[in-house]
């Protein structure tokens, strides 16, 4: 129920291809298509917002009868109280434990036992609980997402015991996964100043300092109508729907106080930055280099996804041909441009293959990295990265949830849900010459933190 | 403060869905195309199904199917491995083959735009192979590890000696991804061999559908696989083995290094054509999910395990009821008692039409949730034409799942999912194989290092 939010090693599919001497016949084309032929119809939502500040939009979409919940709430790892770090993800456990009125796992009895399902994740920015199940079942939920807004009951016991969950989370997803630490050193080191440099996890100390007071107080201040938005999408009547939803959230009260929100702001990194780390479950030498971004709002957006695809998604990306296939240096290289609602961070990671310096990966790393400033892509590349790009989004809205997530997304993060329909055209206007200037503007040595990671056995046999 | 919030609101009844309606036409070299048209999105998915798969490979040579479909996409006569993956991101597109035992499937999905080059590019991957020595090499060997992780895991190893112990020598009882021993003696030849002899269009049915009418998706149809011949040797019988009737029996694979016993209790049952198909599914799911039964007793009543639950096989032929869970050595005894007694509940105890109403909706959950995607309709229209099942079943495959009545489900336990069912445990003997044999007699026990799933006995 942790969103690290970082795609899983895409390129690293070992696809060693093409044998030498295999006789072919001479001309192969690349088939091109043109990413502006690609139209798609834009998601119609209805917007209302009860007057106790819920925001609520709804897709009607009545192919399948069944329909998808989102609940998200304006809280995430970045407004952890302070001494108080995976406070928020920790919290998003506790809402499965029962209200006054539900016992624990009432969310999983709704769902699992009539043909749906539901779970939650924690980002930096948001905590988004969320459910699909058959549509004559839709306010069953909508009930059970209120009754766990108006009155989470958590006790002692069943807060100690979630909090040992959530520390065996860490774990077994941060410590005992190989590279799980690598994302946490990343934030760590590249923030000064801002909360993201926490990360969303926390650490286990700060967890146990936790205390049924702080889930309180918790609860109080962030879980609250004006500080909630609820999409559904699916099989459903808008006016219907509605009433559903103010029968049972209209009544909720809405506290004056304000949400507290968080108003630190990173300074300019000023020089290039790099640690060395070691730890036992680093299998080969790999390094992260992160550059800070513009938040998700910015007019840069766009430009940076584009780049991020053409650098590092899949096995026709620029890192994934280059240094895995033909120089063979790395097992797996990919880039992620992780924006957030405040300003975020651009990554390359490059897992070193076997008996490969991780200086020697990391030359071809800045080799590429200087290409992309020195000069635009080609049209034919660009038309491949866009092709991407467009067709994934479409691919997306191919499910409720889909649907749903994309506007909870586009709400929160970047303050407007009519973004959506913007977003196809944004992707097709990026020109080679927006991917130039983002990567001139951002992807600069001074702007660059570097975590070099080896395996611990390297640390020994240095000190030895 | 709300008080309004005191009573959980009742459901109301289930909505109706209206899925698309397929057509299809044969084209003159005997493709069978199966079309649908959904336009709310600029998406088109296909997939050909090619009637022959791992039933079709003989004992010898198991895991031929899944390395012909390994390699389809690793190399053409035209293009390399990294040049398909890179025309497939040219036209952000998807391209995945794979093979079952009774077929093997490659899937394209693309945007409308895209759609025709990639189908293209799907008829090159099928039709024009290259089954470059040097990829034949890399895939066996991937294969070859591939299979040591899998069955360093007692669950695989419990399913494949279920598989064995179900069918002997006939069609599904070797092992669809091989044996490290058969995967090395497999040639080049041997896969050119498998490839030209059953990917032909005249046993092959490509199913389009999505943001396109019927009558285009025939055309491009025509337009790109028209060109493909059959072929002059016929088309030959399906693979078609004798099953062994059911035996109840305890087989015991004894490995001490296993962190827990892989639990696997069930037999052959029913194909997927006959019409106690739904009953016995509905059956499959009173036993499982986190409310089914299986978990209800060996979870929630007596903490034997995480979880438990149960799986029905769709087949040509008479497909598997698996039972399975994942216990503490010392606990395995006992976990063996009460999946077997819950299994015979379906019978002796039989669930209410009440009780059936929440099972029912997860198979229907489970199946409009499928379906949400041009894909998965694809899929599920390709699901029906290998088993043989009429494509209109597609569109009241929720009304024949409600309409499963409490009597047809204990009707098909009886005579089709309790009786005879044997039990496969694999995990360190010396915990539980005494007891185990004190309630059900001698069992055979098999050490792990000398089971052999290439022998229809099993080894040892």
């Amino acid at each position: 129920m942790f969103d690290c939010q970082r795609p899983a090693d895409r390129g690293s599919e070992q696809g060693r291809a093409a044998a030498p001497g295999m006789i072919r016949e001479p001309v192969t084309t690349v088939p091109t298509i043109s990413a502006s032929a690609i139209g798609v119809a834009p998601i119609r939502y209805r917007d209302r917002t009860l007057p106790n500040g819920l925001r609520v939009l709804l897709v009607p979409d009545r192919r399948v009868p069944s329909v998808a919940i989102n609940v998200a709430y304006r809280v995430g790892g970045k407004d952890d109280p302070p001494g108080r770090s995976g406070f928020a993800h920790l919290f998003e456990h506790l809402m499965f434990k029962g209200t006054s009125r539900t016992a624990a796992e009432t969310m999983d009895r709704l769902t699992e036992d009539v043909g749906g399902f539901n779970n939650a994740f924690t980002s930096e920015d948001i905590t988004n609980y969320y459910e699909v199940v058959p549509s004559n079942h839709l306010e069953r939920l909508l009930w059970a997402e209120a009754d766990r807004l108006a009155s989470l009951t958590v006790n002692e016991e069943n807060f100690a015991t979630e909090r040992d969950v959530v520390i065996g989370e860490y774990d077994q997803r941060i410590l005992a996964e190989p590279y799980g630490m690598l994302d946490e050193l990343v934030n760590r080191e590249a923030y000064a100043v801002h909360p993201y440099r926490r990360g969303v996890i926390g650490s286990p100390a700060e967890l146990n300092a936790a205390s049924l007071d702080d889930v309180v107080a918790f609860h109080a201040t962030y879980y609250r109508p004006d500080n909630a938005l609820l999409v559904v999408a699916g099989d459903l009547d808008p006016e219907e729907t509605f009433a559903m939803v103010e029968r049972w959230f209209g009544p909720i009260p809405t506290p004056r106080s304000p949400v507290p929100r968080v108003h630190a702001v990173e300074p300019p990194q000023t020089a290039a930055r790099t640690f060395v780390y070691h730890a036992a479950n680093v299998p080969l030498a790999a390094v992260e280099e992160a550059y800070h971004i513009p938040a998700a709002a910015h007019s840069d957006a766009a430009a940076l996804d584009v780049l991020e695809t053409l650098l590092g998604s899949g096995r026709s990306s620029r890192l994934y041909t280059s240094l895995v296939y033909e120089q063979q240096l790395a097992t797996s290289a990919y880039a992620s441009a992780d924006l957030r609602e405040h300003p975020g961070l651009f990554a390359v990671r490059v897992t070193c293959a076997g008996g490969v310096e991780l200086a020697a990966a990391r030359a071809a790393l800045a080799a590429e990295i200087a290409r992309v400033r020195a000069q635009p892509p080609d049209e034919a590349e660009l038309a491949r990265v866009r092709t991407q790009i467009a067709s994934s989004v479409v691919r997306s809205r191919q499910t409720n949830g889909g649907v749903a997530l994309e506007l909870v997304r586009a709400t929160t993060e970047r303050g407007d849900p009519e973004l959506v329909n913007g977003d196809l055209a944004r992707y097709l206007a990026v020109s080679g010459e927006d991917v130039q200037r983002v990567a001139t503007t951002y992807l600069r040595d001074e702007n660059r933190t570097s975590v070099e990671y080896y395996p611990a056995s390297e640390k020994l046999r240095a000190a030895s | 403060m709300n008080g309004g919030l005191s009573t959980l609101p009742a459901a109301g009844p289930p909505h109706d869905a209206v899925l698309p309606a397929p057509a299809e036409r044969v084209l003159d070299n005997g493709l069978r195309v199966v079309a649908f048209s959904q336009r709310n999105l600029p998406l088109v998915a296909a997939q050909l199904v090619v009637g022959c798969g791992g039933a079709a490979e003989h004992e010898d040579e198991a895991g031929l199917s899944a390395l012909v479909a390994a390699l389809l996409t690793q190399g053409t006569a035209v293009r390399g491995a990294t040049e398909i993956a890179v025309a497939s991101d040219a036209l952000g597109a998807r391209i995945i083959a794979a093979s079952g035992y009774d077929a093997s499937v490659v899937t394209c999905a693309a945007t409308t735009p895209a759609f025709p080059q990639a189908l293209a590019l799907l008829d090159e991957i099928v039709r024009r192979p290259a089954f470059a020595p040097r990829e034949v090499e890399r895939v066996r060997t991937k294969s070859i590890t591939d299979l040591a992780l899998t069955y360093a895991n007692p669950n695989a190893l419990a399913r494949g000696v279920a598989h064995r112990i179900a069918y002997g020598g006939a069609p599904y009882g070797h092992p669809l991804a091989g044996t490290a021993a058969t995967l090395e003696t497999i040639t080049r030849d041997r896969v050119a061999w498998f490839h030209e002899r059953f990917y032909r269009p005249d046993d092959a049915v490509l199913v389009i559908g999505g943001d396109l009418e019927t009558d285009d998706a025939f055309a491009l149809a025509e337009r790109v696989m028209g060109s493909w011949r059959a072929p002059e040797t016929p088309v030959g019988e399906r693979p078609h083995g004798t099953i062994p009737p059911p035996r109840a029996q305890v087989v015991i694979v004894d490995k001490p290094d296993a962190g827990r016993t892989a639990l696997l209790a069930g037999r052959v049952t029913i194909e997927r054509r006959s019409p106690e198909f739904y009953a016995a599914t509905v059956a499959t799911a009173v036993l499982s999910g986190y409310s089914g039964r299986l978990n209800q007793e060996v979870r929630v009543k007596r903490g034997l395990s995480y979880g438990a639950g149960a799986a029905l096989a769709a087949r040509r032929q008479p497909g598997t009821f698996f039972a399975m869970t994942l216990v503490d050595h010392a606990r395995a005894a006992e976990a063996t008692e009460v999946t077997l007694a819950t299994i015979r509940s379906l019978a002796d105890a039989p669930a209410s039409d009440d009780d059936l109403v929440t099972r029912k909706a997860t198979v229907t959950g489970a199946f409009f949730r499928a379906i949400e995607t041009v894909d998965g309709i694809a899929s599920v229209l390709g699901e029906h034409v290998v088993y043989d099942v009429p494509l209109g079943e597609m569109q009241e495959y929720a009304h024949r799942v409600l309409a499963v009545d409490a009597e047809s489900v204990r009707a098909v336990a009886a005579s089709r999912l309790v009786p005879e069912t044997f039990a496969v445990l694999v995990g360190d003997a010396s915990k539980f194989a005494a007891d185990v044999e004190r309630a059900h007699g001698a069992a055979r026990i098999v050490e792990a290092q000398r089971l052999d799933l290439g022998s229809p006995t099993l080894g040892g």
